[in-house]
């Protein structure tokens, strides 16, 4: 060995490693194999070298019963027996407890392992590959199976127990080199003596022996003359404490030992995949079952799947609500993700730095109050370490984000997310993951939203949060196809029947398509409604979320019209009073997304349904996708169908567009007022009696309120001229014929009805030409579904489409609505 | 751990219609990696049968074999052991010990099964074992009152194989196993 050149790097390495890592991590900070083993619950955390190595002592021992006891050599005769019954304990017994019986499953699943561990890190492979590391991690896996039987092998818990060998070799290798610059602290002078028989003289050989070490030592030319071990740095100290021979439980007991790497290994293991009492065991994520403790009754993986989308939910609404439309369900992406802790993303070196931040978040559950009688909870979020889990996965979604919004099928999303980069700053993806992880464990403990019931199918977890809406109302965000259908469909009616009866007259202009959206934004918002409902004419949507989405937003319009009298402030309670409803808005998102409707998905809501009444569009924006049910009532307020749209419908060109206003910076919460000041028309007095109602409401709630207000108001006070607008558009809609073209027509129109009607209460105004926004925005968007489905019309997806013409025409209009959407989501967010 | 399965002498379908169930039952593929058989099968269906349990199988020519492709000796290595096969019929007196080591010695193998005479037999033998897996489905033969269905499995590990031994005896299926031990160097003198 060269130790000169070993000698300057390592104490120097070392000494800086250890001073800037000591710090933070506290001992043991650059044994890792230590410091998972604490962290993990293996190692008692106190300090004391002894009861480290007695733990670890008693941990090997039990391995090692473990190990004899169960991997079987059937000719062996274990008890002596000599006469073994043969009749059931020959090779070809049938019998299952006859030993051969054992052996053969034995030899099942490790050629199941085999499989696997001969594809397990190539690019490692020098360490890896080699077969007393493959033996390890087989006997290691085969044990852990044999011992959890109800889970057998799965593929991916070898790549989970990989790194931890790595991690204990490291630290061996890391004890080699130490032991080389240290040797006097590891090796005991006397064990190497080699006492010559013929000197009979002790002193002879005491003094030989010395001359002869220090030749050694000076001919290495660097040995560390070290005095006592107390003059080691603190490191050091610890390592050679740990890793002495004639410590507490001698030789079994040396904690960084490579004798005992495939002992240590398990234990890791073990504790990893039991997650030692701590809410979130690996295990789980393999076992296709419920666990126990689950309120979902959904596989723990697929749980903690949609737990990923929650918190991506409320972080990244139109994020999300674009992975939801494309139909990119987490679990796609989220069970490799999850099932090996993030290890085929990253390089191996990354993911230690990731577990490392992993293992050290605690894993006790977190106590909370509310008792397991409440089914919002998500299990993995019940512990800092399952919240950091999918922290780090929401962190990594969203460094995709620019690339995910992007794509327009799902395919090419989860190809993003499978692919995940290789140069990535991993310090700030952490950063990122620990910001969020307060936020998840805060979402753990807000409220409960109860649509769990076959949630995993449409993972739409945007729910309501409490903060983003003032409303309680628990509205399932994810629509979910079988329980709330009936529920929700009775509310349709209910809510519906109520708008044929506010509806009074339709006026049946075509309001759909604002050509001269683009002023009208500019000018903000003078338009009053085009009825954004009526984008959802023509098509039905099969879909029963979109049906429970819809007639969440038709409730929450229904209610908001009746209510026009309210003065601002009641706008919040009407937003209170919507318990049922949902709003739509899904809104995650807690900024102006709600005005980017964004729903990219909802073309093909959108088209759903004709007619959402105009005073229900309340939000702009949300198109109320509505069934083909209830596409003819269509009078069914559009109502701002955000994000979470569950359609999938690949709608290129209408993706982009939406696609292309969530990228717009999400507007700033609480700030209507500032929104609606903007708008020359509005009379800012009574923008100001609004803003200060709408002032109290500081989510993104604000946002929606703001556009209820206008919807209310609309509703009430929009003359013939809005209704007749919005019913016009609504009937364009609805046959989705004239759609297109006099769509643009109409919104026109629109436009300069609602901008005569500006005339009204100076809050109406500025609520109209909100609500003229938003609608316009949905007749947009409508009419481009619309197109979008009469192209695609044909394929017959939808049933109450109406198929017409306009393909030719769609396009065309298509795009302009588009344009004008873009135009839209520019002045919203400009807002 | 090789398991060898060894038997013969099945006569199907002139004297037997087939494997007696509990020891079809018994044979399962993908536990045994090798098949010897020592003749008389007769017909190819038998043959493929057998194959079916493991793709490995050796069989020699026994005198009613339809196919006449069978040789008439084979050796073979299984992990430390070297194994012959022969039918039987061709060495006179059938079924005699010293015959049948004759065999074995110009064979050069350490385990000699045979067949011919429907009777398990298992002798060591200067250093060497020969055994007679009797036949599996215990038909007709001339030279042996009550035949019982027999064959035998050999578990050969390193350098030690154990013998088990299958019969069907009113009805039952009794095992034996008998252990065997190869000593290291065993060399013919040649």
């Amino acid at each position: 060995m060269s130790p000169a050149p070993i000698e300057p790097t390592l104490p120097g390495s070392l000494s800086s490693e250890s001073s800037s890592l000591s710090g933070e991590k506290g001992q043991f900070a650059n044994l890792r194999g230590v410091r998972w083993r604490i962290n993990l619950g293996i190692l008692p955390s106190s300090s004391s070298i002894d009861d480290i190595r007695r733990v670890t002592a008693d941990s090997r021992r039990r391995y090692a019963g473990l190990r004899r006891r169960l991997l079987v050599e059937p000719h062996v005769p274990k008890d002596g027996s000599n006469s073994p019954d043969l009749v059931m304990d020959n090779p070809l017994s049938q019998n299952p407890d006859s030993m051969w019986g054992r052996f053969f499953r034995n030899a099942e699943l490790e050629k199941m392992v085999d499989q696997d561990l001969s594809r397990l890190y190539p690019e490692h492979g020098s360490y890896f590959q080699t077969p007393g590391c493959q033996g390890m991690l087989r006997r290691i896996l085969l044990l852990w199976c044999l011992r959890h039987p109800e889970y057998g092998y799965r593929q991916g818990m070898h790549e989970l127990l990989a790194p931890l060998l790595f991690v204990l070799h490291v630290d061996v290798e890391h004890l080699s080199q130490v032991r080389k610059l240290y040797e006097d602290h590891f090796t005991d002078r006397f064990d190497d003596l080699s006492f010559h028989e013929s000197d009979l003289t002790y002193n002879f050989d005491l003094k030989k022996f010395p001359d002869s070490l220090e030749d050694e030592i000076g001919c290495h030319g660097n040995a560390m003359k070290v005095g006592s071990l107390g003059e080691l740095d603190p490191e050091i100290q610890t390592i050679v404490l740990l890793s002495d021979a004639y410590g507490a439980e001698g030789e079994l007991g040396i904690v960084l030992s490579e004798k005992f790497m495939e002992h240590d290994a398990y234990c890791m293991f073990d504790a990893l995949m039991s997650g030692a009492r701590g809410a979130v065991a690996m295990a789980d994520f393999f076992s296709p079952s419920p666990t126990g403790g689950s309120h979902t009754g959904l596989p723990p993986v697929i749980e903690a799947s949609s737990a990923l989308y929650h918190l991506l939910s409320i972080v990244d609404s139109s994020l999300h609500s674009h992975l939801v439309e494309l139909g990119v369900e987490p679990q796609y992406f989220a069970l490799r993700w999850l099932r090996v802790l993030f290890g085929r993303e990253f390089s191996l070196e990354d993911l230690l730095i990731i577990w490392d931040e992993i293992f050290a978040s605690d894993n006790s559950k977190l106590n909370k109050g509310v008792e397991d009688d409440t089914d919002s909870s998500f299990a993995i979020f019940n512990s800092p370490r399952g919240a950091f889990i999918s922290a780090m996965a929401v962190s990594m979604i969203l460094n995709l984000r620019s690339s995910l919004l992007a794509t327009e099928n799902a395919t090419t999303c989860l190809q993003r997310l499978l692919n995940f980069p290789e140069s990535i700053n991993l310090k700030k993806l952490i950063e990122k993951a620990k910001s969020l992880r307060t936020i998840a464990l805060e979402a753990n403990s807000s409220n409960p939203y109860p649509s769990f019931r076959g949630a995993h199918e449409r993972s739409k977890l945007s729910a309501v949060r409490g903060h983003s809406l003032s409303f309680d109302c628990n509205s399932p965000t994810t629509p979910l196809s079988l329980v709330p259908e009936s529920y929700w469909e009775e509310k349709w009616r209910v809510l519906h029947k109520e708008e044929e009866l506010k509806r009074g007259s339709s006026q049946k202009q075509v309001p759909t398509r604002k050509k001269g959206w683009s002023e009208k934004v500019r000018l903000h918002l003078s338009r009053t409604g085009s009825d954004p409902s009526h984008m959802k004419a023509e098509k039905g949507k099969k879909d029963p979320k979109s049906t429970v989405r819809r007639s969440l937003l038709e409730d929450l319009c229904r209610q908001l019209g009746s209510e026009e009298d309210i003065g601002e402030i009641v706008c919040n309670e009407v937003l209170d009073q919507k318990d049922p409803l949902h709003v739509e808005v899904e809104v995650e998102e807690q900024d102006a997304n709600l005005n980017s409707f964004t729903c990219p998905a909802d073309d093909s809501h959108l088209i759903g349904n004709t007619g959402s009444e105009e005073n229900s569009s309340i939000f702009s924006a949300s198109t109320s996708p509505l069934t083909n049910d209830h596409e003819n009532d269509s009078e069914k307020s559009s109502i701002v169908s955000n994000s979470s749209l569950d359609e999938n419908d690949d709608e290129p060109n209408n993706a982009e567009a939406f696609r292309s206003i969530p990228e717009d910076p999400p507007l700033p919460v609480s700030d209507p007022p500032e929104d609606i000041s903007p708008k020359p028309e509005t009379n800012n007095d009574s923008t100001g009696k609004q803003e200060a109602g709408l002032k109290e409401r500081k989510h993104l709630s604000g946002k929606f309120q703001w556009f209820w207000k206008f919807g209310r108001n609309a509703a009430g006070e929009e003359t013939s001229e809005k209704e007749g607008a919005s019913e016009a558009a609504k009937s364009a809609n609805r046959e989705s014929n004239q759609g297109d073209t006099s769509g643009s027509s109409t919104s026109d129109e629109f436009s300069n009805s609602s901008v005569n009607s500006k005339g009204d209460a100076a809050d109406q105004n500025m609520m109209s030409t909100l609500k003229n926004l938003g609608q316009s925005m949905l007749e947009n968007i409508q009419v481009i579904e619309s197109v979008f489905q009469q192209d695609r019309g044909q394929g017959g997806s939808l049933e109450n489409f109406s198929k017409n013409v306009l393909v030719g025409k769609g396009q065309v209009t298509a795009m302009a609505a588009l344009k004008e959407l873009r135009k839209i989501s520019n002045l919203l967010s400009e807002m | 751990m090789v398991l060898v399965l060894a038997l013969g002498d099945l006569h199907i379908p002139h004297r037997a219609p087939d494997l007696p169930p509990k020891f079809k039952s018994m044979l399962v593929p993908g536990k045994i990696q090798h098949i010897i058989c020592t003749g008389n099968l007769c017909i190819k269906e038998v043959h493929d049968y057998l194959k079916s349990l493991c793709p490995d199988m050796h069989v020699t020519r026994g005198e009613y074999d339809e196919d006449s492709r069978y040789l008439e000796t084979k050796t073979l290595t299984i992990g430390q052991f070297k194994l012959g096969i022969c039918h039987g019929h061709q060495v006179i007196p059938w079924g005699d010990l010293d015959s049948l080591a004759m065999l074995q010695r110009q064979l050069d193998v350490d385990i000699l099964v045979t067949g011919h005479t429907h009777q398990f037999k298992a002798y060591k033998h200067e250093g060497g074992v020969v055994i007679n897996p009797g036949s599996a489905t215990g038909a007709y033969s001339s030279i042996t009152y009550d035949v019982n269905p027999s064959f035998v499995l050999m578990d050969i590990d390193g350098l030690r194989v154990v013998v088990y031994v299958y019969e069907l005896i009113d009805g039952e299926v009794k095992v034996d196993k008998i252990d065997f031990k190869k000593t290291a160097t065993t060399n013919s003198a040649h």
